[in-house]
């Protein structure tokens, strides 16, 4: 049900490369020889808290650089300042937190705004973002202001956004977390239903766990890359298990705590 | 800090006038240009302005003369890092007395217009605010900011007004760019009263 | 956000606060009332032979005379191309002379020991309605939200270049305003549930 304004990146497009991509920030190493060649529709991406996936989709948007290696999207690389322009054309990322994202106060002007990035004129912008909004069936939405939108309101505005320009990929960093479960349900459909590439960081497994890929960060290194299913179960269990032996480790200091006092 | 019309409680007014008084420092915090005599070029007088339009004269009162406090305590919050005591025996501390008086006389004018015409919006809106960002941010602050500077610097009236003449374009601009901006905010929260006290 | 104060000590951390007050509201005093050149150069030389006592810590801070520095030999040389150069030089060193005590106030006193004074200078007004334990309050939450703010900002800029290629620059202003607003009313909400009212 996606309006259709630029041709569909997507066909004959070399997918998403990165080469041998080391990223630092200050002295810290935030991803380590990463190499990778994502061209699966559905791609999952777990990993504790500072593992690097925030990091890894800032790179494949072009907002940092690597130190090393290269990063290019469907044929765009991302260390051109005249290349950057055009990649919001073929990757699209949906941030945290949609108040982190949207720009302009009411619904119709922020979906045009991503319209007249890409270089379409104002008028006609404005157009096409209300005739999206019909199609999506939401017509009252056009001229509603972006503060009396409710969260999950907020976030779907930030995915219109998005999706206006049908970019050949969107990142979703962590898009459930801050939504009430129905927001949720209505956010998985819609990702179920796109034929875009979606790439989907999230700690919620169950959401990811069908796809036909899934990425493990650990520590700023790939540590695993599969099925859904395997690399899911194998995350799992290694959560459980340094989980029981930090545990054991508790119980073990108090013990000789005890022992001393 | 009193209760007034609405929803207004004390509590709540602290709230604001502690928030947009952060809302002056980042604006400092934007790039700014510098330029001799010492009177820079900043989105922070944007800011003042954007106060008295949007807050009312009482709490753009309290919200600038908060910012000059914590300033005047020595956090460097004016553009450029600035602050401390220092700051107020510059040429330029004409001005910063100007922001306080300024961003009052923005938000009367302000509360003068919007009582007459609540239902502004769009055009409507966009002049009300111009002409209070005029009055406020132009006439009011360089006129303060002229007998800063003729005390100072022991300049006549017709020096020291030569000597900001060159600014009062950009801020011209900074006018418009605050109309815009109280237009934006008023378009993206609908429930902000701009009539109230 | 870095204050002036320094933490390197010098033998005016020790002087308590109030005392400094006293002494920069003085000094500025005679400041002010010296108008003749061999006076003011007199008391120019005192201050600057106590600003180099402080060692760097007060050289550290070289950058928040630069601008004055620049802005009084500009009024020096205006006068002196006027054909009265005294009244020039008395301004610049009024004006160096002035910052530079100022400055030694900021760099060796705390910030919250200058909330301290301020205070108790104000408590005898608490009668009259002033909220005086608020003001620290509103500073805390001034400071807190203005790092707030930033981050704010920095994360709206990565959004728009993700979007766009290019720096959002003014157009995040907007946003940034709303979302103050909509931040303090969850503030005063949660300040509301702390302090009532």
């Amino acid at each position: 049900m996606t309006l259709k304004t630029l041709p569909p990146a997507g066909a004959a497009t070399p997918g998403i490369r990165l080469e041998s991509v080391t990223l630092s920030r200050g002295d810290r190493v935030v991803l380590e020889q990463i190499d990778l060649h994502l061209t699966e529709q559905r791609i999952g991406l777990v990993g504790d808290n500072g593992a690097g996936k925030s990091s890894l989709f800032r790179l494949i948007c072009g907002l940092d650089q690597p130190q090393s290696g290269r990063v290019s999207v469907h044929g765009c690389r991302t260390d051109d300042a005249g290349e950057r322009r055009k990649l919001p054309q073929q990757v699209g990322m949906m941030f945290q937190n949609p108040d982190d994202q949207i720009i302009f106060p009411t619904v119709a002007e922020e979906l045009a705004f991503s319209l007249t990035a890409a270089g379409i004129g104002k008028q006609q912008a404005r157009q096409q973002a209300r005739a999206f909004l019909v199609a999506r069936g939401l017509p009252d939405w056009a001229d509603r202001a972006v503060g009396e939108l409710s969260q999950g309101q907020r976030q779907q505005v930030c995915l219109m956004a998005l999706q206006i320009t049908t970019p050949a990929t969107l990142l979703l960093d962590e898009p459930y977390s801050a939504l009430d479960l129905p927001s949720q349900l209505r956010l998985s459909a819609q990702v179920a239903a796109t034929s875009q590439q979606i790439i989907l960081s999230t700690h919620l497994l169950g959401h990811v766990q069908d796809f036909e890929r899934v990425l493990w960060l650990d520590k700023g290194r790939l540590r695993g890359d599969g099925p859904g299913r395997d690399i899911c179960a194998a995350y799992a269990q290694d959560v459980r298990e340094r989980a029981a032996l930090h545990s054991a480790v508790e119980v073990l200091h108090h013990a000789a705590q005890a022992d001393a006092t | 800090m009193t209760t007034t019309t609405g929803t207004m409680t004390s509590t709540r007014s602290l709230s604001y006038i502690a928030l947009f008084a952060a809302v002056i420092a980042v604006f400092g915090l934007i790039p700014k240009i510098d330029l001799p005599f010492g009177v820079p070029i900043t989105l922070q007088s944007l800011g003042i302005m954007l106060v008295g339009c949007l807050l009312g004269p009482k709490r753009a009162f309290y919200t600038v003369g908060l910012f000059l406090v914590a300033v005047a305590l020595g956090l460097p919050l004016l553009s450029g890092g600035r602050g401390g005591v220092a700051v107020f025996v510059a040429p330029s501390a004409g001005f910063l007395l100007g922001w306080l008086i300024g961003a009052v006389v923005c938000g009367v004018s302000m509360r003068q217009f919007m009582k007459r015409m609540p239902e502004a919006k769009g055009k409507g809106l966009l002049i009300v605010a111009f002409l209070s960002s005029l009055i406020g941010g132009i006439v009011v602050m360089y006129f303060f900011g002229i007998l800063g500077l003729m005390l100072a610097a022991h300049l006549s009236a017709t020096q020291a007004t030569l000597a900001v003449l060159a600014f009062i374009p950009g801020d011209l601009v900074k006018c418009a760019a605050c109309a815009v901006l109280v237009q934006s905010v008023v378009r993206g929260m609908p429930s902000w009263r701009l009539d109230r006290d | 956000m870095r204050s002036l104060y320094s933490t390197r000590r010098t033998w005016l951390h020790g002087v308590p606060a109030w005392l400094k007050l006293v002494a920069l509201s003085l000094g500025g005093t005679v400041l002010m009332l010296t108008a003749d050149v061999r006076g003011i150069a007199i008391a120019a030389a005192i201050v600057l032979a106590l600003f180099a006592s402080l060692g760097p810590a007060g050289w550290r801070q070289w950058r928040m005379l630069r601008g004055l520095l620049i802005a009084s030999a500009l009024i020096a040389g205006f006068h002196w191309a006027m054909g009265h150069p005294a009244i020039g030089l008395v301004s610049a060193l009024r004006i160096m002379a002035a910052a530079m005590l100022a400055l030694m106030l900021s760099i060796t006193t705390r910030f919250d020991d200058l909330l301290t004074v301020l205070e108790t200078i104000l408590s005898p007004l608490r009668r009259f309605g002033l909220p005086v334990e608020r003001i620290a309050l509103a500073i805390g939450l001034t400071l807190r939200f203005a790092e707030n703010f930033y981050a704010q900002w920095q994360r709206l800029d990565d959004a728009h270049r993700a979007r766009t290629g290019r720096s959002g620059g003014l157009r995040l202003l907007a946003p940034l305003a709303i979302r103050a607003l909509q931040t303090a009313e969850r503030v005063a909400d949660a300040l509301a549930a702390r302090l009532g009212g």
